[in-house]
């Protein structure tokens, strides 16, 4: 087997006129935490349910765990884990009842259900749940049983589509940490979906932007964002933003200016934003130009899909 | 055929844990069998030598038979609906072993209803014949008939969009099947061309043959004409719900 979990190549998929994957190319190294970044549409879940079996590519071919998708589509699934966007449970079952359940449909001798059940609750931290019914849990509590459920049967590579979608913050952080110890201590490839930057950026050792079906950048997270300048100048303002966008290119220590027209924003990637700061602002007064507000920062994954799709990319 | 054993399991696990679909299920069948079967029995007396709740029993059931059919498609439809059918399609298992399990906890509904019905039937004062074979041959052939029910209502499961169109499309079966039907009436008593419709309905031959073998009355219809018509009525919905879900999960 190569060291790759995953691979695409030309992967697409229609539905109809609707072109909801539109080629995508994947190499995922074993041992990565790999995250599709994107906004609503873009085509993460269709090309999760691809990689995962569920829907079969129109065009391009892919491998999980160095098995064709759709050739040796079972050998794919007895290599993987799954958690979906929605939340999929049995609510009439409880907790441990879904865990068994699904690790029988993987054949698992009772023995090794048991233990795995056992560990998993623990390290979710179900506790005494288990035992319940899962219409008594709360949102978070059934993320975690969904990611125990998707690690039930020791799969090489773990597909999580938004697995923190809905969760209040400190849920998020909590299955961010079970995401990033199942990585260090198993070695566990996963490939997560998300439109949160900040949750790509805390996790992934790889991050690939996808818009309108189309991987637009991939890259370390720190690289991605270091192509674009060391710091940002956000200027938020009204009136001719034409003007004072020519302006700020001609300065020298200016690599790059990007508008957000939505949010009538300018950015400016400078090599030191407090250095620059006073000048970019003062290119503003008397061109009709009007600035309302001035932040610094350092520029983040949003900036990186802003700078590729020329959107910004909102949660 | 591990799979079908999983999912049947799981399936009747949350019929028997769901107390409202249990409740609702027995006082179905106590209704039917009190309301129509009594109230009729007061106007009409006999038909063809049998008293009438002996006479109408076969279709009662055959009609509990089919709501437990209806029952076991929603099952279906809300893991279709829900996204739990995900769950099984990620998983190394046959296709076909989905189906499998649905239909399978489905006709064991069917049959269960039937069952129940029968007994209620029988405390009302229904007449079985003193032969246990046939009482036994009338439920195997209901078992059947019940996988035919599963069939279409896992075919229509497969394809609806919603709960309520479910029900529609299932409504539109439910009724030709049981009043064009010699359920409620003997076949002599039809005019022409009702006859040619309520013989080309498969439930006429389930509950003739089954007011033969277990109630004891005079068959109208060859025995063995009747259980072929059954037997080609399970496996044409078997086929049916087969080629229908098959499209259904192409993604
Ligand atoms: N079964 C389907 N039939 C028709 N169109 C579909 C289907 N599934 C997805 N699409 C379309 O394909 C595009 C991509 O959808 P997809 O669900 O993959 O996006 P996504 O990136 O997962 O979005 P989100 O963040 O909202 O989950 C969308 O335009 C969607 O409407
Ligand atoms: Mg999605």
């Amino acid at each position: 087997m190569t060291d790759l979990a995953i691979v695409a190549r030309g992967l697409r998929k229609h539905y109809g006129l609707v072109i909801a994957v539109d080629g995508i190319d994947l190499a995922v190294p074993r041992g990565t935490i790999y995250a599709l970044l994107g906004p609503n549409g873009a085509g993460k879940t269709t090309t999760i349910n691809m990689l995962t079996t569920l829907a079969s590519p129109t065009a391009g071919e892919a491998a999980v765990c160095g098995y064709d998708v759709v050739r040796q589509a079972d050998r794919v699934r007895a290599c993987i884990g799954v958690t979906f966007q929605d939340i999929v449970l049995d609510s009439d079952l409880t907790g441990r009842e879904v865990l068994d359940i699904h690790g029988r449909l993987y054949r698992q001798p009772a023995a090794l259900r048991r233990q795995r059940i056992a560990e998993l609750v623990d390290l979710v931290q179900l506790g005494e749940a288990i035992d319940r019914r899962v219409r008594t849990y709360s949102g978070g509590m059934k993320r975690r049983l969904e990611l125990a459920r998707g690690l039930m049967t020791d799969p090489q590579v773990l597909f999580l589509d938004e697995p923190t979608q809905g969760l209040d913050p400190q849920n998020r952080v909590g299955i961010w940490s079970y995401i990033r110890a199942l990585n260090r201590e198993r070695g566990l490839t996963l490939l997560l979906t998300t439109h949160y930057m900040d949750e790509a950026e805390a996790l992934a050792s790889r991050v690939g932007i996808v818009d309108r079906g189309r991987l637009v950048a991939e890259g370390a997270p720190g690289d991605l964002v270091a192509t674009l300048g060391a710091d940002v100048i956000r200027v938020r303002g009204s009136g001719n933003q034409a003007h004072f966008v020519s302006q700020v290119a001609a300065l020298p220590f200016v690599a790059r200016v990007e508008t957000d027209v939505e949010a009538a924003m300018v950015l400016v990637y400078v090599d030191s934003g407090s250095r620059r700061l006073v000048e970019v602002v003062g290119l503003a007064g008397g061109n009709g130009f009007v600035v309302e507000d001035v932040t610094v920062a350092r520029p983040s994954l949003g900036d990186v899909f802003l700078h590729h799709t020329g959107r910004a990319l909102r949660d | 055929m591990d799979a079908t054993l999983v999912i049947w399991n799981k399936h009747m696990t949350k019929f028997l844990r769901s107390t409202e679909e249990l409740l609702g299920l027995m006082l179905q069948s106590v209704l039917w069998v009190v309301l129509f079967g009594v109230g009729m029995r007061g106007m009409i007396g006999e038909v063809d030598g049998s008293d009438y709740m002996s006479y109408i029993l076969p279709g009662i059931i055959a009609l509990s038979a089919l709501g437990g059919a209806v029952g076991g498609g929603m099952v279906l439809l809300d893991e279709r609906l829900r996204g739990i059918l995900k769950e099984y399609l990620a998983a190394p298992i046959p296709r076909l072993s989905i189906l499998l399990g649905s239909a399978t906890s489905t006709a064991t509904k069917a049959l269960i209803q039937a069952l129940i019905m029968l007994v209620v039937g029988v405390l009302m004062g229904a007449r079985l014949a003193p032969n246990p074979f046939g009482w036994l041959a009338s439920l195997l052939l209901l078992a059947v008939f019940a996988v035919g029910f599963s069939g279409m209502a896992l075919a229509v499961a497969a394809v609806s969009r919603s709960i309520a169109g479910y029900h529609g499309m299932i409504f539109l079966f439910n009724l030709p099947l049981l009043f064009a039907s010699n359920a409620l009436y003997p076949l002599a008593v039809l005019p022409g061309w009702m006859l040619t419709i309520v013989l080309l309905n498969p439930t006429t031959y389930l509950i003739d043959a089954v007011r033969g073998l277990a109630f004891g009355a005079p068959f109208t219809l060859p025995l063995p004409l009747s259980v072929a018509v059954v037997a080609l009525f399970a496996v044409a919905c078997t086929w049916l719900a087969l080629s229908v879900f098959r499209r259904s999960i192409r993604g």
